[in-house]
């Protein structure tokens, strides 16, 4: 009996079925179109955890068409189209043999996102040339996706160079190989299908460019619904054969419903009415380039197959448009809060609107002790309630200390340091970095011998095609110094940032502490995401204290930061001294990573340490910053413009040599990019 | 675990009921994949895990297979145990404990995801596939002590992984697919920095837990320990009455649960609860629904009533409700069972669970 159930589910997987997944219609249909229409260039699958991206992704392979392929192909190749053969296909033509034909479904190829390079472009075949003593290529993961789909589940956690080979193939839709003594090029046209979660960090901006269509995931929400989603799933995981056999009927009409809608697309017009309202929705939208208008109106064309019909209609354009245009508009309204912001590169958007408000209002010069303004009308409700809490719960600081808010979170753009060839250690992803220690990800292999870490795959490969002539005591390889490969491993390594705030009274002035701690949680939701280590001082009164010693804790730093209080007058020096001291320890323990000061203040010191003016002596602790050259700085400026502008902040960033922002800019989403040397992918 | 010295008995353990409930459920229920422990130093995290492993049912493998296949579930099976089964094979068969495979923090990414058989490569020329730590823990319990400081890396390729139960290799020259299967078991101390969001889901079930605040309780911890440390081998034989009860418990559970039925208007409390609460994703449902099912197997009952639901859904929500940035994981108890209470059919708070310390989650 169960034999005939293996019968009835031939795929290799066992798989929850497509049909059966309840709701998710976008995505489901965004995959279905890919079915039918390869030349869609894919999908990524954006959504939250637990919204069924992979399942609905892997059951996708058992609905996909057959396809004709050329027996013993290692390359999948279309006996019917000469212009995409292989050269081992194009060979055995020309030596006047015939193509023999198969069929077969079209394959859903996993990329895992630990693979090496070597298993991805394909390498030299060991097993082949230790016995017969000459090289032979080995077709990798490239290879066997060619006419297929190609599936990365977490694409943003694969790792760049994967993705830097990914994207070369399928720009050419050809992979080109030079390594090891291999020379040898292969057809790679492939779907690429990834799933992610947002929160993990985004996709850089080309990759998210190759993908055809984008659908974003959420939950459901109809009780109804939900309970089905349970109840299906239910009973899936406790006879998965049953269900399987109960869902192969609705299995079966879809699967004849694809390559049905393959045969009608050759047929299907769009009208001109229609391409222009395709033109027009990619111009509304500020699109880069013309591939949105081209996928939207191949996509528009697939909906219209899809649905049995030989000609577009308008329907089938809207359509279109959501799965082709949402990782590619521009400039949009501001995005729903659910919606992850898409790339915005080449935008500059000077932050007009806060420096309108704000100029009409008194210069921002005050006396310290002048209290600062109620808080309350700060933007977000909920937060105000918290911040009530706050200031029930803390211990005074003192008398006229006030907590303020924690203003709006932006997304922020990339602070890192360049890909260096120094050896690091840490974890972390703002930085990627070769490293010493063994416990990268071993990526891909080099001749270069300095750390012992040998790749022994890679060794093996270059033993391997000459063992025909070399002394072999009974061991099948025999290894030569000469053919030790070692790992070049790679690893994002976080940065150190030490955020020294200023909270003193004046901060209390204007809002000016409900945006320095929106802004400074803004660069904290970025830590996060990169693995950042951070630390805080704090200064204000007569001292500087450390808030928070350097940890990996995010959480801890934003607690902190929404119970900081302000009052006070402005110990900048102090402030700077005790931050110079936390970074320097913090270089004892760790030499290699290099601390990033990022120091939010409006540069009034009124306070000094010893007998010079306040002043004087903090440009003295900004040279002494200066002259460590490991620490990098960067002065968030918080004055406000009006009549009287101090500069003291941008002064104080000219001595430090920092790199200089007004909050503002930050706000604007111009950039915080940080130190010297900023890379940018 | 073929340790020099006696594990610490698992009903040994004083308090913290919520963490060998999460614990026991998974023992019982391996669909339910697993259980993070996050709290403070000393709260016997790690101790408890240790103990669980002695707890573990007997599970039926195929004999010679290193993925520990289960030779009656086709479904899950590696490529060669079906294989052999689809060409008439009559498979091996054996029993074994469920094993606890240990994943330390410097683990590396070949040890974890398997490589290439060096030996073989260099004796014979060929190429074979060396399974590591995933491979191991096919069936079994991967554990991973100090989880948040696990590298960054090594966690992507456990998301991989577990998200869809097989380890796809793709490295080093080899190409390998094999049946990942595991219950993820993980303890953490919250102050050393969080888990990744998607990490997190991944465990089904998650409790907070502190130390214990009442004396008597305190003192109690203190004695058994001290027995322990002084003389394991009696220690542990004074609690093995206690063990095999508890042990017989599990297998009776783990019996009953396929018979276990949830009705609809359980199931429709379960969605509203997820809804109220303001869970990201499905998973939540699912895990609740698994976790009240194993609950009321534990229970010995058929029927999954709404105190089983009252009494798993904390473990299955606390990690995945929607939060704001850096918020802290914590559960609103009070409005938990509000929600079921206002769902269901209106029972008293008073008749509520008691067990459990009343601490903030």
């Amino acid at each position: 009996m169960l034999s005939k159930k293996i019968n009835m589910v031939d795929h290799q997987r066992f798989t929850f079925p497509f049909t059966a997944i309840t709701g998710q219609e976008k995505m489901k249909k965004g995959l279905l179109l890919n079915a039918v229409n390869p030349r869609l260039g894919g999908i990524l699958v954006r959504g939250e955890k637990g919204t069924a991206k992979s399942t609905t992704v892997r059951a996708l392979a058992a609905l996909l068409p057959e396809i004709e392929v050329a027996a013993g192909c290692p390359f999948s190749c279309d006996p019917g189209d000469f212009t995409r053969l292989c050269h081992l296909c194009r060979g055995r033509l020309s030596a006047g043999r015939k193509l023999e034909k198969i069929r077969r479904r079209v394959q859903v190829i996993d990329l895992p996102v630990s693979a090496t390079e070597d298993r991805v472009v394909g390498s030299l075949d060991f097993e082949y040339a230790v016995k017969y003593g000459r090289p032979r290529f080995e077709p990798g993961l490239l290879a066997r996706a060619n006419r297929g789909i190609i599936y990365v589940d977490e694409i943003n956690l694969l790792d760049d160079h994967i993705v830097d080979v990914l994207l070369d193939a399928a720009a050419m839709g050809v992979n080109v190989v030079e390594r090891e003594g291999i020379s040898y090029y292969h057809p790679a046209e492939f779907i690429l299908v990834g799933t992610m979660n947002p929160e993990e960090g985004d996709l850089r901006p080309q990759l998210l460019d190759r993908f055809g269509l984008c659908v974003q995931v959420e939950g459901v929400t109809d009780p109804a619904e939900r309970v089905e989603i349970v109840r299906r799933r239910e009973a899936f995981d406790t006879d998965p054969l049953s269900f399987i056999a109960a869902w192969s009927k609705e299995e079966e009409l879809f699967r004849e419903r694809v390559p049905a809608a393959r045969g009608l697309l050759p047929a299907v017009a769009v009208s001109p009415e229609l391409l222009d309202m395709i033109a027009g929705l990619s111009l509304e939208a500020f699109v880069a380039g013309h591939r949105a208008d081209i996928i939207m109106a191949a996509a528009a064309r697939t909906i219209a197959a899809w649905n049995g019909r030989t000609e577009v209609i308008e329907a089938d354009v809207c359509e279109a448009a959501e799965l082709v245009l949402f990782h590619r508009i521009r400039e949009a309204p501001p995005p729903p809060p659910e919606q992850p912001e898409p790339p915005q590169e080449e935008e500059e958007e000077p932050p007009e609107e806060q420096e309108k408000e704000d100029s009409n209002q008194e210069p921002s010069e005050q006396p310290e002790e002048m209290p600062p303004p109620e808080p309350q009308d700060t933007e977000p409700a909920e937060q105000e309630q918290q911040q009530e809490q706050d200031r029930s719960t803390l211990p005074p600081a003192a008398p006229q200390d006030v907590v303020f808010a924690v203003g709006q979170p932006f997304p922020v753009k990339r602070i890192s340091h360049n890909r260096d060839r120094l050896l690091r250690k840490g974890s972390g992803r703002r930085s990627r970095t070769k490293t010493a220690s063994k416990a990268g990800r071993y990526v891909r292999s080099t001749m270069q011998r300095k750390y012992n870490d040998p790749a022994f795959d890679a060794t093996m490969r270059a033993a391997a095609p000459h063992q025909a002539h070399r002394q072999r005591d009974g061991v099948a390889i025999a290894i030569e110094p000469c053919d030790i490969r070692e790992k070049v491993r790679e690893k994002r390594i976080g940065n150190f940032l030490l955020f020294v705030v200023d909270a003193s009274g004046s901060m209390g002035a204007q809002q000016r502490m409900v945006e320095t701690k929106g802004a400074i949680l803004s660069l904290l939701l970025d830590a996060y995401q990169k693995r950042d280590r951070i630390g805080m001082v704090a200064f204000k009164g007569n001292t500087a204290e450390i808030l928070l010693p350097p940890t990996s804790s995010v959480e801890m730093a934003h607690k902190l930061l929404e119970e900081l209080p302000t009052g006070g007058r402005t110990p900048l020096s102090a402030g700077l001294i005790k931050a110079y001291e936390v970074a320097k320890t913090h270089l004892y323990k760790d030499p290699n990573i290099s601390p990033l000061l990022i120091l939010v203040s409006d540069g009034k010191g009124n306070v000094s340490m010893g007998d010079d003016k306040p002043l004087v002596e903090s440009r003295r602790a900004a040279e002494i910053i200066r002259d460590e050259e490991r620490i990098k700085t960067l002065v968030v400026d918080v004055e406000k413009e009006g009549f009287l502008n101090f500069g003291l902040a941008r002064e104080l960033a000219v001595v430090l040599g920092a790199e200089y922002y007004k909050i503002g800019e930050l706000k604007a989403d111009t950039l915080v990019q940080a130190v010297k040397g900023l890379s940018d992918y | 675990m073929g340790g020099f010295k006696k594990v610490y008995p698992f009903p040994a353990i004083v308090g913290q009921e919520e963490m060998k409930r999460g614990l026991l459920l998974n023992a019982i229920n391996p669909k339910l994949s697993g259980v993070l422990i996050r709290g403070e130093k000393g709260t016997a995290k790690s101790t408890a895990v240790r103990a669980l492993a002695a707890l573990l049912p007997e599970i039926e493998v195929v004999a010679d297979c290193v993925y520990g296949c289960d030779p009656d579930d086709i479904t899950s099976m590696c490529v060669q145990c079906r294989q052999r089964l689809i060409s008439g094979e009559e498979l091996p068969r054996t029993r074994r404990k469920m094993r606890v495979v240990d994943l330390p923090v410097s683990a590396t990414e070949d040890r974890v995801v398997g490589t290439l058989d060096i030996e073989k490569a260099i004796k014979k020329g060929e190429k074979h596939f060396e399974p590591g730590v995933l491979a191991q823990a096919n069936r079994g319990i991967l554990y991973v002590d100090e989880v948040n400081l696990l590298d960054d890396h090594i966690v992507d390729v456990l998301l991989d992984s577990a998200a869809m139960g097989v380890n796809t290799v793709e490295r080093e020259g080899v190409s390998f697919t094999h049946p990942a299967n595991f219950i993820l078991t993980g303890t953490m101390n919250p102050e050393e920095g969080e888990l990744r969001p998607q990490l997190l889901d991944r465990f089904g079930l998650c409790v907070n837990i502190t130390g214990i605040t009442d004396p008597a309780l305190r003192v109690e911890v203190v004695k058994r320990r001290n027995a322990y440390e002084e003389d394991a081998e009696t220690f542990v034989r004074q609690w093995e009455a206690e063990e095999e009860k508890l042990r017989r418990q599990i297998v009776a559970a783990k019996a009953l649960l396929p018979a276990v039925q949830a009705s609809d208007e359980i199931l429709f409390l379960i969605a509203g609860v997820a809804v109220e609460m303001g869970v990201d994703g499905h998973r939540a449902d699912l895990v609740m629904m698994k976790a009240a099912k194993t609950t009321a197997a534990l229970r010995g009952r058929q029927e999954v009533s709404e105190d089983d639901v009252r009494g798993s859904a904390d473990l299955a929500l606390i990690h995945r409700m929607r939060r704001k940035p850096f918020q802290d994981l914590e559960m609103d108890r009070e409005k938990l069972h509000g929600v079921i209470r206002g769902t269901g059919h209106g029972r008293s708070r008073g008749q509520t669970r008691t067990h459990g310390n009343v601490h903030r989650l």
